[in-house]
C-alpha cells in the first residue's frame, strides 16, 4: 500500500502571496494544523503550520534549541503583548514563515514510511511529484486511519 | 629527539615536521576544514612519514591538559542542568531594577566571574540566552549587551589557571599552581574589566533606554523558577567548591590539575547518579563525557603531536633562536615582543596553537635568561597577550564566534567589520594597560 | 616501581592498590553503580592515596588500545549511516529466498564477518532492527535469530585484532598484528561458527516455518532504498578498505594500530565534511566523536591505571608467580588452566578488566618459560577464552545486553535462565573444541 491510494487529492491550499493573517485565519476557521503553500506552478513551497505561529509567539532565545534555555517557566508573561505579535505578523506574507522542516513524501512511499513519520510528530505530510516537485495532494493521519478502517 | 634522521625519502625531519605544520595551520586560518580533523590528520601524517612513531608522538600529547578540560567539561555540563547559572543571571538584573546600563554592568562581571571558572564558552551559552531575554522584554539592542559579554568572558577568563585553554596549556606544561595564576593574574585583570565596562558606560549610556512598564516585567521574572533540580544544584556546588578548593591547595597535597578535575567529575558523576537503575546511569555518564567539546579536544591532542614533531627535530629549538636574535637577548624586549604579537595574533588566528607552539619556544630560552624561574614574566606576558588578544577581532575566541552564531540566529547579527571598530581598539587598550604593569611589577 | 614509598598514612602501597582494586571489581560486579565513573573514581583514588603520581598512572593507559577503539567506533558510526549494512542483511535474506532456517543461516554468518571487522556491539545494533523486521513479517519468533546473532558476534569477534575489545588490548600490550590473530585464531573461530549454526539450525527446525506470503512480502523488500547515502557508502567503504589494508600491512609499514585507525577516521571525516560549511562540519565532527561510548572509553582509562597500581606496585608479580605454583610450572597446564578459567569467569563477570589484569600477569611469566615468544599460545588461551566465555551467559558480554535490552522493548525478552540453559552448554562446547585446536597445533 502507498501514500497514492489514500491521499487526499484536492487539499486547501494558499499561494506565496497570501497573509499570514489570512493563513492564520483558514487554520482557526477549519480547526487544522497546517496549510501547503505553493507558488504559481503549483510547485510545493513548504507548509505553513501552527509550529510557525508557536515561533512568532515565543522568544527568540528560546528557540536556539541550547541547553541553557530549555524552559520559560521562570519569565513573566502579557496577554497584550502576544496579541499585539499576531496582530503585527497580519500583513506579513505567508512565505515569510515557511518551515523547510516538512519534507514532502512521494506518491510511491510505503504507508508505513508515512505512519513513521506520523509517530515522530510530523503533522499532515505534503506529496509531490518526484521530478516536477508540483504538489500531489496531502496525507493526514486521518487518511490513512480511514483506510484501514 | 629520537627519529631525526631517517624519514620518508630521505627527506630531512626538521624540514617535513615544518610543512606539515605549516600546511596545517594554513588549513585552520582558511576555515575551510575543521580543525579537528586537520590536526589529527596532520599527526597521523607526521608519524606515517616516520619523524615520530606513536609512542614519541603519544609522549607529545599533554594529558594533563587534556584530562582538565574535560573534568571541567564534565563538571560544569552537569553543573549547568541545575539552573543555577540562569538564577544568578536573573537575579543581577534584577539586583539593579532592570535598568539596561545596570544590567549591561552587572551580566558583565557575572560573566567575568563565571569565565574565571568555567570555561568562556559554557560561559556564554549559558549568559546569552538569559541576555537575549531580558533585552527582548526591554525592547533595547542586545548588541552592546552581547559585545560586553564577549569582551568580559575573555577577560575574566584570564585570571585563572582553569579560566581559558591557554592557562592551562601553560600551567600544566610549566607546572604553575592555580595561585600563581591568580596573584600574578587577577590584579590586572580587574583593571581591565572595570575600565572596558567604564567605556562602555560612556559610549552606550544614551542609547539604552527602555520603558518603566517594560522593566517591570523584567522585574517579575521569578528566578527561583529557573533553578531546576535543588539535590543537584546543592551536588554541584558542594563539588565544585572541592575542585576549587583543590587546585588552591594543590602545591600541599602534590596533585596534579588533571586528577583534581577527572577526580571531581567522577565524584559528581557518582552524586548525580548513584540512585538511579543500572540503564539511566549508563546513559547519563555517556550523555556526561559525549556533551564535551570533542571538536576542542581532539583538535588538542592533534596539535601537541604535531608541535612534539616541531621540537623532537629541533624546529622550535631554532625558532627561539630566531626570536631572541630578533630582542637582542635583551629580556624585557623579550617579555613586550611577546606580550604585543600575541595579542595581535591571537586577535586573527586561534590563539590555542599558538600557546602550544610558543611555550616549547619560551622554554628553550631558560638557558639564555638565567633558568626557568626567571622566564616567570614571558609566562604572564604569553597569557594575558594570548587571551585577552582574542577580543581584538569576531573571530580572536570561540566565545566570540558562539556568541555570533547565537545573536545571528535569534535575528541580531553582528557583523565582523562593526565588531572590530569598536572592539579592536579596547583590546589594544587592554593590552596598554598589561604592559603597564608589567613594567611595574615584572620588568626593571 | 619509583613511587612506591611514599603512601598516604606510611601504608604499604601493594595492599592499598589491591584494596582500591578489588574494591572496584567488586561494585562493577555489584552493578549497583556505572563502571566507568567507579574506575575512573578507584584511578583518582590511587593517585590521591599516592600509590602513583598522575604521570605514572598516565604512563599506565595504553593509549593504543583507546586511539583503535575511538578510531574504529568513529569509522563505524560513520559508515553505519550509509545503510550498507541494512542493505547487506535485507540482501543476505533475500539470497535464501527469506526462508526462515535459511535466514538464521545467512544473518548468523552476516553478524560474524561484521563482528570480525567491526565491534560487537555495533554489529548487534545494525543487524537486530533488520531481523525483528523480517522475522515480524514472517511471523517467526525472533527469539533463535538472536540468539544465534549473540552468539555468533562473540565468535566472529574472536578471529581478529580489532573484533572485540580483548584482542585490541592484548594485541596493542604485546605487539600482535592484525595477521597474526587472523593465522592463529581464524581457522578455529571458523570451525566453531560452523558448529553453533549447525546445532542450532537442527534444534529449531521444526519451529522455524511461514507461509509462502509471509516470505512474499519479505522478498518485495527493496534493500536498494536502504541505502541512505551513496558517496557516503562509497567514501566509508574505501576508507575501511584503506584501514584494514594498513592492519595487514602493519609490520611492513611500521604503523602502530591507533595510528592507522585514527588516520583513516580523520580522512574519513575529511571526506564526508570537505564540501559542507564550516558550521555543519563542525557539527558533524562533533557528533561523530560524541557517539563514540564514552563509557567504554573512560573506563578503560581507569581500569588500565588501576592495574599499573597493581603492577607498580609488585601485586601482578606475586599473582603471576602463584597461579604459576598452582600450575606447577608446567606450561600445557597453565595454557589450558587459562583458557578454561577465562571462559568460565568471562561468562560471569566483563571480560575487559579481567583481561587487562591477565596481560601483565601473562607477561610476568616470560622467565619462567623461556622468553617472551614462547609465551604466545597463552596470548591465544586467553583471547579465546575471554571473548568466547561471553557467550555463557545473558550476562558476558556487552553485545548480549544490547540484544536482550533490544529484544525486550521490541516485545520478545530473552530470559537469563532459559538463555543460560542452551547458550552455556553451546559455550562449553566451543571452548572444548579451542582445547582440542590448542593440543593440536601449540601445546606438545
Amino acid at each position: 500500500m502507498t501514500v497514492d491510494s489514500i491521499m487526499n487529492r484536492n487539499p486547501k491550499t494558499v499561494p506565496m502571496t497570501e497573509t499570514f493573517g489570512g493563513a492564520f485565519a483558514i487554520l482557526m476557521d477549519l480547526r487544522i494544523d497546517s496549510l501547503p503553500v505553493v507558488d504559481t506552478n503549483g510547485i510545493y513551497r513548504g507548509m505553513f503550520d501552527l509550529e510557525d505561529i508557536w515561533e512568532l509567539l515565543l522568544p527568540r532565545a528560546a528557540m536556539l534549541g541550547l541547553k541553557s534555555l530549555t524552559d520559560l517557566a521562570f519569565v513573566s508573561d502579557a496577554k497584550e503583548a502576544m496579541h499585539q505579535k499576531l496582530q503585527d505578523a497580519g500583513a506579513r506574507p505567508v512565505s515569510e514563515f515557511l518551515d523547510a522542516q516538512v519534507q514532502p513524501v512521494h506518491a510511491d512511499t510505503p504507508v508505513k514510511e508515512a505512519i513513521l513519520l506520523f509517530y515522530k510528530h510530523q503533522g499532515d505530510l505534503p506529496v509531490v511529484d518526484r521530478a516536477s516537485k508540483r504538489l500531489l495532494g496531502t496525507v493526514s493521519p486521518w487518511e490513512i486511519l480511514q483506510a484501514l478502517r | 629527539m629520537e627519529h631525526q634522521g631517517q624519514v620518508l625519502f630521505g627527506w630531512s625531519a626538521s624540514i617535513v615536521a615544518s610543512v606539515i605544520f605549516v600546511l596545517v595551520y594554513g588549513l585552520i586560518i582558511s576555515e575551510k576544514l575543521n580543525r579537528a580533523i586537520l590536526a589529527l590528520l596532520g599527526a597521523g601524517l607526521l608519524i606515517i612519514v616516520g619523524v615520530l612513531n606513536q609512542e614519541a608522538a603519544v609522549r607529545g600529547v599533554d594529558f594533563n591538559t587534556i584530562g582538565l578540560l574535560l573534568g571541567m567539561m564534565v563538571i560544569v555540563n552537569i553543573t549547568a542542568k541545575s539552573g543555577v547559572f540562569q538564577y544568578v543571571a536573573i537575579w543581577s538584573a534584577k539586583k539593579v531594577n532592570a535598568q539596561p546600563m545596570g544590567v549591561l554592568t552587572m551580566l558583565s562581571v557575572v560573566t567575568a566571574v563565571f569565565s574565571a571558572f568555567l570555561d568562556n564558552v559554557t560561559t556564554v551559552l549559558l549568559v546569552v540566552p538569559v541576555t537575549l531575554l531580558i533585552t527582548e522584554e526591554l525592547k533595547v539592542k542586545a548588541y552592546p549587551f552581547l559585545i560586553a559579554e564577549i569582551l568580559s568572558s575573555n577577560i575574566g577568563g584570564t585570571a585563572t589557571l582553569i579560566g581559558d585553554p591557554p592557562n592551562i596549556m601553560i600551567g600544566s606544561a610549566v607546572g604553575l599552581a592555580f595561585n600563581d595564576f591568580v596573584v600574578n593574574l587577577a590584579p590586572v585583570v580587574i583593571v581591565v574589566e572595570i575600565a572596558t565596562v567604564l567605556v562602555f558606560y560612556f559610549v552606550w549610556r544614551k542609547d539604552l533606554t527602555t520603558t518603566e512598564e517594560a522593566m517591570h516585567r523584567v522585574m517579575n521574572f521569578n528566578e527561583i523558577e529557573a533553578i531546576k533540580d535543588w539535590r543537584l544544584l546543592k551536588q554541584a556546588l558542594t563539588v565544585l567548591a572541592i575542585v576549587i578548593g583543590s587546585f588552591v591547595t594543590a602545591r600541599i597535597t602534590h596533585l596534579e590539575p588533571a586528577t583534581i578535575g577527572l577526580m571531581g567529575a567522577a565524584v559528581l558523576l557518582l552524586l548525580d547518579n548513584f540512585t538511579r537503575d543500572a540503564e539511566e546511569q549508563s546513559k547519563n555518564v555517556h550523555s556526561a563525557f559525549a556533551e564535551a567539546e570533542w571538536v576542542t579536544l581532539i583538535f588538542f591532542v592533534g596539535l601537541f603531536i604535531l608541535v612534539h614533531g616541531l621540537e623532537a627535530s629541533g624546529v622550535i629549538k631554532w625558532m627561539a633562536g630566531q626570536l631572541l636574535t630578533a630582542t637582542g637577548g635583551d629580556f624585557n624586549m623579550t617579555a613586550i615582543a611577546i606580550l604585543w604579537s600575541s595579542a595581535i595574533l591571537s586577535a586573527f588566528i586561534d590563539n590555542i596553537p599558538f600557546v602550544a607552539t610558543m611555550i616549547p619556544m619560551i622554554k628553550a630560552m631558560g638557558p639564555t635568561f638565567g633558568g626557568d624561574q626567571a622566564l616567570m614574566p614571558l609566562w604572564w606576558a604569553l597569557s594575558l597577550g594570548a587571551c585577552l588578544g582574542g577580543n581584538g577581532t569576531l573571530i580572536g575566541a570561540s566565545a566570540n564566534l558562539v556568541v555570533a552564531g547565537l545573536s545571528e540566529r535569534a535575528g541580531q547579527p553582528i557583523r565582523f567589520m562593526a565588531y572590530m571598530k569598536s572592539c579592536f581598539l579596547l583590546m589594544l587598550m587592554s593590552v596598554a594597560i598589561c604592559h603597564v604593569y608589567m613594567l611595574l611589577r615584572y620588568l626593571h
